[in-house]
């Protein structure tokens, strides 16, 4: 089953793609991480799977083959947008009864114990809990629903590392009892190290890798070479060169399992944050076709 | 992307009831209603009891007898004076639809959008469309009958002085706030500012925005209502009864209107101060009365006038074309709704 499948979508505003030709099939119960930097499209694409923005051009379906942004969808999606918005005035125990009665099945129980756990006062307003208790509120909130999908959209970016650190094994414990898909979206690599299964980065409005984490980590390696070694090899797609003095650094995918490495080279696995901005470097310089050979 | 569609389950869902979204609705409106209450309130005490005093003074001048009397005339005179107008109240009366109508309207999207709930509020399970209709349907319909309640308050104020003849119910100041016109203005001042927030996605753009088109409206429906919805009846007659709304006054010889010029040329030849327009005759020296005079020499005065029979025809015109015209901006806000992007 597939949490979000699209088909050439794109979306335009006025005359720039802030997205175009992505094609994407994200599998359920993975921990999907959208990883770009700012104004690559990640926002748009969260949008468009959340249903608050259509494409111009493009299909999009999510929890197997319902149409994005409709009410199907929508109610078994939850979605935290950036920075937390919340009704400010309300008291947390508004926000709650609120959220109760605008979705169809609301966990009351296991909110209010979340919000205990947490030392979160419902009286207290909304907009006077700290930036972590904020975030910390809007995921109650959302998990409350028992979504199939959670969608969060750079959740961690405005918090402390603390605070970033509980964020994140909220989510992760809520994947692990409910078996809830998660689509997030960041530019912090380091903290995705440990908990991505699944890899989309995105950069200028396109989709460079999608694939999934431990695939994407047997493919690629970081080869060192003397400089004068030849550049060509045909077991290996380079993304990435650096030349360092008498040394060549090389990202490259390695195009078969048995692709071997030059004998005066050496080689090494990267972890995502190396693999990720080996991207990144290169994409300003041309846009590569998605890895769609490592999707399953 | 057919085929993911084909092989789809199917979800049969119901939707978020109505009832859940009744308290989503107050929690919205507590506040807006809470001080559109009051304010409307705070007016009708001062409307009653000044509705009340002019009462006693109304019932004191009506059994005053004779009504020729010079002592009547001077109650009269005096009763006119004090309860004639409202003073300072007036203007806000006038304007109060438009004021609570954007004030209760224009948060309702505008804050969503300024604040960025909105990608909170749209993608709950209840859906942005169904969200919307629980707020602006009763908002919508909450702001025109605390004006409709309001209207009545005016009139009941107002019947003395209907009743004395010292106003008519079509006069300017009070046919808009009462009866249907009331709630007609105060749901297109709503809608209005419904409208605004979704275009300039903020408060108080839309606030004020809506207001200035809702009072430019309100100034070209004065013109409308005296002479478009129905035409004027006219009269030659010299003793108008009361219970009239008068549009214009001029004079005909031979059935053909004659200009104001020639009337004062006719006038001056008699040797009366003529000033200003034609018909207003600040001195009649001699024993010659100049209306007389004019009449005795084939002028006929012609008054043109809407008669009180009018007001709930005119009632019904007035709010029929603000209740579609406001039908059409919150249909084109849903329409702009659905398909609006973030």
């Amino acid at each position: 089953m597939n949490i979000v499948e699209t088909t050439g979508l794109g979306r335009r505003y006025g005359s720039t793609w802030a997205l175009q030709d992505c094609t994407l099939a994200l599998p359920a119960g993975r921990l999907i991480a959208l990883i770009g930097p700012n104004g690559a499209g990640k926002s748009t694409l969260l949008n468009m799977i959340v249903g608050l923005t259509t494409p111009t051009v493009g299909e999009i379906t999510v929890l197997d083959g319902r149409p994005a942004g409709s009410l199907a969808a929508l109610d078994g999606i939850a979605f935290v947008a950036q920075d937390m918005p919340l009704y400010r005035n309300l008291s947390v125990g508004d926000m709650l009864h609120l959220t109760r009665n605008l979705n169809l099945s609301f966990d009351t129980v296991l909110a209010r114990r979340r919000l205990t756990e947490l030392g979160i006062n419902e009286k207290q307003k909304a907009g006077k809990l700290s930036g972590g208790q904020q975030a910390q509120l809007a995921l109650s909130l959302a998990l409350a629903r028992h979504p199939q999908l959670l969608v969060l959209d750079e959740p961690t970016a405005p918090l402390d590392p603390l605070a970033r650190h509980d964020f994140m094994s909220s989510v992760m414990t809520a994947m692990a009892d409910d078996g809830i898909s998660v689509v997030l979206s960041s530019h912090l690599l380091a903290e995705l190290e440990r908990v991505a299964d699944h890899l989309v980065l995105v950069s200028n409005g396109r989709i460079r890798v999608d694939g999934p984490v431990d695939d994407l980590i047997e493919e690629h390696r970081l080869v060192t070479c003397a400089t004068a070694a030849a550049s060509d090899h045909p077991g290996w797609e380079v993304i990435e060169s650096s030349s360092t003095g008498t040394q060549t650094h090389r990202l490259v995918r390695l195009t078969s399992p048995t692709a071997s490495i030059p004998s005066d080279c050496e080689a090494r696995h990267v972890g995502i944050e190396e693999l990720t901005l080996g991207y990144f470097r290169n994409g300003a310089l041309a846009p590569l076709p998605a890895l769609t050979g490592v999707s399953r | 992307m057919t085929t993911a569609l084909a092989t789809a389950p199917t979800v049969s869902l119901r939707p978020v009831p109505w009832t859940r979204l009744a308290w989503v609705t107050w929690r919205r409106y507590r506040f807006t209603l809470l001080v559109t209450v009051a304010v409307v309130a705070a007016i009708s005490v001062d409307l009653i009891i000044n509705g009340i005093h002019m009462r006693t003074a109304y019932s004191a001048l009506v059994s005053c007898h004779p009504a020729a009397a010079a002592s009547c005339r001077f109650a009269a005179s005096g009763f006119n004076d004090k309860y004639g107008s409202i003073g300072f109240l007036s203007p806000i009366i006038l304007l109060l639809p438009g004021a609570l109508g954007a004030f209760a309207g224009a948060p309702l999207l505008a804050r969503e959008l300024e604040t960025g709930t909105f990608r909170y509020a749209w993608t709950q399970g209840v859906g942005r469309m169904r969200w919307a209709a629980a707020l602006i349907v009763p908002g919508a319909v909450g702001i025109s009958m605390v004006l409709w309640v309001f209207g009545q308050v005016v009139t009941w104020h107002q019947h003395p002085l209907i009743e004395g003849g010292l106003r008519t119910r079509l006069d300017s100041e009070m046919f808009p706030v009462t009866g249907l016109a009331g709630a007609g203005w105060a749901l297109l001042g709503f809608a209005l500012a419904v409208f605004a927030g979704l275009l300039w996605r903020r408060v108080l753009p839309a606030v004020a925005s809506a207001f200035a088109v809702w009072f430019g409206l309100a100034y070209l429906a004065h013109g409308l209502r005296r002479s478009s919805y129905r035409s004027p009846l006219t009269t030659t007659s010299l003793n108008m009864a009361n219970h009239r709304e008068f549009i214009s006054q001029f004079w005909t010889r031979g059935g053909v209107r004659v200009s104001d010029s020639e009337i004062d040329r006719k006038l001056s030849a008699l040797g009366a101060d003529v000033s200003g327009s034609g018909v207003k005759i600040h001195a009649s020296p001699g024993q010659t009365d100049p209306i007389q005079y004019l009449i005795q020499h084939g002028y006929q005065q012609v008054t043109s006038y809407q008669p009180d029979s009018r007001y709930w025809p005119f009632q019904w015109i007035e709010f029929g074309w603000l209740a579609a015209l406001s039908v059409v901006l919150l249909g084109v806000t849903f329409w702009l709704l659905r398909r609006r992007a973030a």
